[in-house]
């Protein structure tokens, strides 16, 4: 593309960037570019190396090759300040405002304009803050604390916050992620008004339909590599969801028709929360693998969360092998037979300054007491460590060691041991194989095989689209809380991506 | 083999190279443990300072005294472990020693007899710890707040009690019992601590309850999403730390043979201070009932050592002050 074809100047270029953690290739030889007054969306799947590409842009890291060229001019510095001066600014998902601040204080939180005396100059704070709000033409308060303000309001005053810093590349990541369907709107109006100022903006989703409305280009990574950028006017989704997609040689085979499935395990009627499920019904069988396909934010975590008894208001029935367990609280759960791994490992899953014994007995202290009442036997709780330990081979040096000090991979696969000695009936696993390597990961995939092929039924939710279509015998889909109906049994994970495309745009559409 | 629990597991290995990454293991470790201890070697070289300095420090009498100085922060150390451990605080236990030395003085004007009403005390802290805890699980109020309110309410009800005044106790039986009797050449009040030790080293360390009070305070959530009912662990450690605060400022009172309204004020500082320097984390999830005791007893010995070796008692409180924040300090991780 020349710039006879399009008039806007390029501001920022990245060319031939190559990056490398170790003997790990995270880029290989990418170019990237953002023209002023344009939306550019870059999509790819979770470590694929979105991330790391937008890091070398705010100089987080260093890349290994290539250069980065400024309205022309090679950046010469690579940290985070002379990027910041070079304009480039990063819109975070958790965004960086003090909540207890107003509006004003906040865009020039660091740099307030000081009178004599160190006295901060309030008057020119609040008259600067206004001419920026209006010059933007955004409907804020520079009184309102952030707190009280909406999301899509507070994106605002990170977006105007990085302008008056004097950004002309804006980088947004996953914007719409916490955003109802009318802030959405705010932020789309917001972005049209910012391509009007010529700023660039690169725009980071998981949300196809959403690109395809904002974006004017767009670029894909996969595997540290790039392809485009493609005009959205040019290419259809279904062309990008094959793109997407890894190569063969990850997908793990298939052993489907080698589990017989026995008598049902979970049943549930109507569950739903107050914020965010709705009517949500479905049964599993013994030794059966039900994946969950959907978005980032379709209420796949709450659903596991809700049928552990960890969300105090959701209502709905809930049967464990015919038992009702829709009222009871998390323990007894467990007890009549749940397991759950869940999605953050070391939030949620471990103890992580504690032993690796004792994370591992942690559900399961009931069953290893000893003589005394009420007085755990260290001797039983070391046996079901390293029973577990030579079963899922953790790599580790001594049972006392740390949760904290083992990799993600052998932390996961303790997540897992605690879940396998509890003995479950229903084993829920919320992405399993987050932030793993890839061996682990296949170590991970056929774990769960493993406690199919036991007889648990297991209920899978991963964001690792191929991880689906391997695993689980059959697929039901969530969007926006709700289970809506799609093809139970789809080929690959091309099918899976473009019937999760095609859900989200039908339910946005009604 | 001294580090025969690392290499568990490992076939004895002729290979020199091994025998050498197993001897690094063992100077590993004892890095280790040292950093881990760190504040007892500085107790340990203190101390030391004291009996080289100190006339007629190193003695049996000497021990017995502090023994009997540091049973009630000892005991109620005990009970502040099992709250700090869930990662939260009790504020409200000095003034609960006080509540109770009053309540228990009263009591004894009953006529009961002194074998009954130390149960009956113990009972009423615990209830009034189970109040503390039912408040903060269940209004989901930080602890800091809820037993600094109750800190102010119990002092304020032991004084308004008898009008500040206090309260005499004739029973004879009581004050050897809790305090000045001696078992085997040690006084009562050091028996008391090894009692309240055992108990509490049976609690956190060997049950059920203590490893969920452990989990909860170190990470909640995962304690939640193992099926831990934290709520209970918070509330049973809260009830532990009245019952523990109440039988030792009971103790305060059998001792002086007098109910005096005012006599834990200030208690919980040093109680909270000796958790901490006996290498329980503020941030929960990792401690021991055994360094607590150990934790008051330093405090004790600097207070005893530096009155011997003649510090005005002024000075000590800055000195002792001092040598708190540095131990704290090297301990924190």
């Amino acid at each position: 593309m020349s710039a006879a074809d399009n008039p806007l100047p390029t501001l920022v270029s990245m060319r031939g960037i190559v990056k490398r953690f170790g003997a790990n290739i995270v880029l290989r030889n990418v170019d990237f570019e953002v023209r002023a007054g344009e939306v550019h969306a870059l999509l790819g799947e979770n470590g694929a190396g979105k991330s790391t590409l937008m890091k070398v842009l705010l100089g987080i890291h260093a890349p290994d090759e290539g250069t980065i060229l400024v309205r022309g001019e090679p950046l010469a510095s690579i940290s985070t300040r002379a990027r910041l001066e070079a304009g480039v600014a990063m819109i975070f998902q958790e965004l960086s405002l003090v909540p207890a601040m107003s509006v004003a204080d906040n865009l020039f939180l660091g740099r307030e304009p000081l009178l004599f005396g160190g006295r901060i100059d309030r008057r020119r704070i609040r008259r600067e803050a206004v001419e920026l709000i209006a010059g933007q033409g955004f409907a804020l308060d520079p009184d309102a604390l952030i707190e009280d303000l909406p999301f899509a309001a507070r994106q605002q005053v990170e977006i105007l916050k990085a302008l008056s810093r004097g950004a002309s590349v804006i980088v947004m990541d996953e914007p719409t992620s916490s955003l109802t369907v009318r802030e959405e709107e705010v932020l789309h109006t917001t972005i049209a008004q910012l391509r009007g100022a010529g700023i660039g903006i690169v725009y980071i989703s998981h949300r196809m339909s959403e690109i395809f409305r904002v974006a004017d280009r767009l670029s894909i990574i996969k595997d540290g590599q790039i392809q485009g950028p493609f005009a959205t006017e040019q290419i259809t989704i279904p062309e990008v969801s094959r793109l997407m997609a890894r190569s063969a040689a990850v997908v793990v085979m298939k052993p489907k028709a080698r589990r017989e499935p026995g008598e049902i395990v979970l049943e549930v009627v109507d569950l739903g929360t107050a914020r965010k499920l709705r009517d949500v019904g479905l049964a599993l069988r013994a030794g059966e693998i039900v994946g969950i396909a959907g978005l980032v934010g379709s209420g796949r975590s709450t659903l596991a969360k809700a049928l552990f008894g960890l969300i105090p208001d959701a209502r709905g029935d809930v049967r464990l092998s015919g038992r009702e367990i829709g009222a009871l609280a998390t323990p007894p759960r467990i007890r009549a037979g749940m397991a759950l791994v869940p999605e953050d490992r070391r939030a949620e899953g471990l103890v992580a300054q504690h032993s690796l014994t004792a994370n591992v007995a942690l559900p399961n202290l009931a069953d290893l007491t000893s003589r005394w009442p009420g007085v755990l036997s260290w001797r039983r709780e070391t046996e079901m460590f390293l029973k577990f330990r030579d079963a899922l081979h953790i790599a580790c040096r001594e049972p006392g060691q740390p949760a904290s000090e083992l990799s993600g991979g052998n932390q996961q696969k303790v997540v897992f041991a605690k879940w396998f000695a509890s003995n479950p009936k229903l084993l829920i696993l919320d992405e399993p194989t987050a932030g793993v390597d890839v061996n682990a990961k296949a170590e991970m995939r056929a774990l769960v095989l493993r406690a199919a092929e036991k007889g648990m039924a297991v209920l899978l939710i991963t964001s690792e689209l191929d991880e689906l279509a391997g695993l689980a015998d059959r697929l039901i889909y969530m969007v926006d809380g709700r289970l809506v109906p799609g093809e139970a049994t789809p080929r690959g994970e091309e099918e899976i991506r473009t019937v999760l495309q095609q859900l989200a745009i039908t339910h946005e559409a009604a | 083999m001294t580090n025969s629990t690392l290499t568990r597991g490992l076939t004895p290995s002729p290979i020199p190279a091994m025998a050498a990454a197993r001897r690094a293991f063992g100077w590993q470790k004892a890095k280790r443990l040292a950093r881990d201890h760190i504040t007892f070697i500085v107790f340990g070289l203190i101390t030391l300072f004291f009996i080289l300095h100190a006339p007629n420090f190193a003695s049996l009498a000497t021990a017995n005294a502090i023994g009997r100085i540091t049973a009630v922060v000892s005991i109620m150390a005990v009970g502040m472990t099992m709250v700090i451990m869930c990662r939260e605080i009790d504020l409200s236990v000095g003034a609960l020693a006080s509540l109770s030395a009053m309540v228990g003085a009263m009591l004894m004007q009953t006529g009961i007899t002194p074998w009954l009403s130390i149960p009956v005390m113990t009972a009423f802290g615990a209830l009034v710890g189970l109040i503390n805890g039912l408040i903060v699980t269940r209004l989901r109020i930080p602890s800091f707040l809820v037993t600094l309110g109750m800190l102010s309410i119990l002092s304020g009800t032991a004084l308004t009690l008898t009008d500040s005044l206090p309260v005499p106790i004739g029973d004879r039986t009581l004050g050897k019992i809790m305090a000045n009797g001696t078992l085997i050449g040690l006084p009562a009040a050091v028996w008391w601590t090894v009692v309240f030790a055992l108990a509490g080293i049976y609690v956190l360390h060997l049950s059920v309850i203590g490893r969920q009070m452990a989990a909860t305070g170190g990470n909640e959530a995962a304690a939640r999403f193992s099926g831990i009912d934290v709520d209970r662990a918070k509330v049973v450690a809260f009830a532990i730390c009245g019952a523990c605060a109440s039988f030792a400022g009971y103790m305060l009172a059998a001792r002086a043979s007098a109910g005096n309204p005012s006599v834990g004020v200030g208690l919980e500082l040093n109680v909270i201070a000796a958790v901490i320097i006996g290498g329980t984390s503020l941030f929960g999830g990792r401690g021991s009932v055994v360094g607590s005791v150990i934790g008051a007893i330093f405090i004790g010995i600097l207070a005893f050592g530096l009155v011997v070796i003649g510090l005005s008692t002024t000075i000590q409180e800055i000195v002792k002050g001092v040598i708190i924040i540095l131990a704290v300090s090297l301990n924190r991780r």
